[in-house]
């Protein structure tokens, strides 16, 4: 395939650029950061006739919406100074120096290093296993593990006795459009069906566990009611006592495969709003996450915490 | 001298590289984190185009050696040598870049957090070699 054709002719001339200007001699990169010495400004020139060519296919890149070959463009660039940024930088920087070598060329002069050189690559290979078991460590303080994520549900949703449930007389449906493909809802009734999808709306996604609903609300109810009315209906229960990651993650796999807009219900609402603004940390600003559920009443500014921390973690990578 | 051309010529060589694999693969050329998927499994989901772009990584200046020659004057030090690949192994992930990806990929897309991780890196680094090699005589 093209693609793999590609990624080799850029991993070559990206060696041979490499080699031909001298990076991989680790003389020549001490030398550069050697201040006091016979200081080396053969690297700057290197970065500045990198960053030249590389700055166009930015402004190229900028103006598509796909790369040449159909695929996915990288995401937009973060502004965010976090503290894995810093210390790793430091880390690096250190490393960097001590021997002269960082992840580029370590690779490029693989061949002709001799052992020296394998001992580095091995030494680095070790250091990026330990990295994500560390990052987690460093972050363990705001990140969002299962059990947190369910101590800051509120009480609005949490577990009832289906002992106690009653057919209460409720108001009217209503839709509550987050977004304008996703909105959520309190619990609705097969009848609401038609005027959902009369809306617009072509998936129903139902974040209620069976236990809390009366039986004539159950899952198979709805979602037999719902696929008469052609909709596509998913069940992804919220279990009170453990929101779990994969229930963000059904939840965007539900979104990512609906053809149209998409409609979440739970008791309140509120369970849809938290997993849609925990599930998209990171693609949208902190801010709008809670504010934009905050209009319609429902109040996550106790999870700010969280989403920061799970949007540090999706933009672990992100240059 | 020609070093300067040389590392001139090299850098415009490394800068066509990533443009070709921003724009045909839409990927960032960074060298830690094509590798560092790999080794941590984040990136298994397209391993094959990343072992390829590691081939030519290698292989081509395993070529030019043949022609040329080449020389890494490496630290014959293991114990530096061991410390220096857990540094920049874990420092490159934490900081999420390494010099490919934060120093050419993310300064010339201006990116606020490249710049300072450039920034950090370079200082961290001049430091060292201040302390170390001047201050201590280790290296």
């Amino acid at each position: 395939m093209q693609r793999y054709g590609y990624a080799l002719l850029s991993g070559g001339l990206f060696g041979a650029g490499l080699r031909l200007s001298g990076m991989t001699d680790t003389l020549r990169v001490q030398g550069f950061l050697d201040l006091f010495g016979t200081w080396d400004p053969t690297l700057a020139f290197v970065m500045v006739g990198a960053i030249l060519p590389m700055a166009a296919a930015w402004r190229v890149a900028s103006k598509l919406d796909r790369s040449y070959l159909n695929l996915d463009l990288p995401p937009a660039t973060s502004h965010r100074i976090d503290r894995n940024l810093i210390v790793g930088s430091l880390l690096f920087g250190m490393g960097w120096a001590l021997a002269g070598l960082c992840p580029g060329p370590a690779l490029a002069s693989i061949s002709f290093g001799g052992n020296n050189g394998v001992l580095f690559l091995l030494a680095m290979l070790g250091g990026m296993v330990v990295a994500p078991v560390l990052r987690a460590r460093l972050d363990r303080a705001a990140l969002a593990d299962t059990t947190a994520i369910y101590d800051n549900l509120s009480d609005t949703d949490a577990p009832i006795n289906p002992d106690t449930l009653t057919d209460s007389p409720r108001n009217k449906m209503d839709i509550r459009a987050l977004t304008p493909t996703y909105a959520v809802s309190p619990q609705i009734e097969p009848s609401d069906l038609a005027a959902i999808k009369a809306a617009g709306y072509t998936t129903v996604i139902d974040n209620r566990p069976d236990a809390e609903i009366p039986p004539h609300l159950h899952t198979e109810v709805m979602k037999a009611a719902a696929e008469a009315e052609g909709l596509t209906f998913i069940a992804n229960p919220v279990i009170g006592g453990a929101l779990t990651q994969e229930n963000l993650r059904a939840q965007a796999a539900a979104l990512a495969e609906a053809t149209g807009p998409v409609f979440a219900y739970c008791a309140s609402g509120n369970r849809c709003s938290v997993v849609w603004a925990l599930m998209n940390a990171g693609q949208a600003s902190t801010d709008e996450l809670i504010n934009t559920p905050a209009k319609f009443g429902y109040n996550l500014e106790h999870l700010r915490g969280q989403i920061d921390a799970l949007a540090a973690e999706a933009e672990a990578d992100r240059i | 001298m020609l070093d300067w051309f040389w590392g001139l010529a090299g850098g415009l060589m490394i800068g066509s590289a990533g443009s070709v694999f921003l724009l045909y693969n839409g990927r960032v050329m960074g060298a830690s984190g094509i590798i560092g998927g790999l080794v941590d499994g984040t990136g298994w989901s397209n391993w094959a185009e990343r072992l390829v772009f590691l081939v030519g990584l290698v292989g081509v200046p395993y070529l030019l050696w043949l022609v040329i020659g080449g020389e890494t004057h490496l630290t014959t030090n293991w114990f530096v040598i061991m410390l220096a690949g857990l540094l920049v192994g874990i420092g490159v992930r934490l900081a999420g870049g390494c010099t490919s990806g934060h120093g050419v990929c993310g300064i010339s897309r201006l990116s606020l957090r490249s710049i300072v991780a450039t920034l950090i890196y370079v200082l961290a680094g001049g430091l060292t070699i201040a302390l170390l090699r001047h201050l201590l005589g280790v290296i």
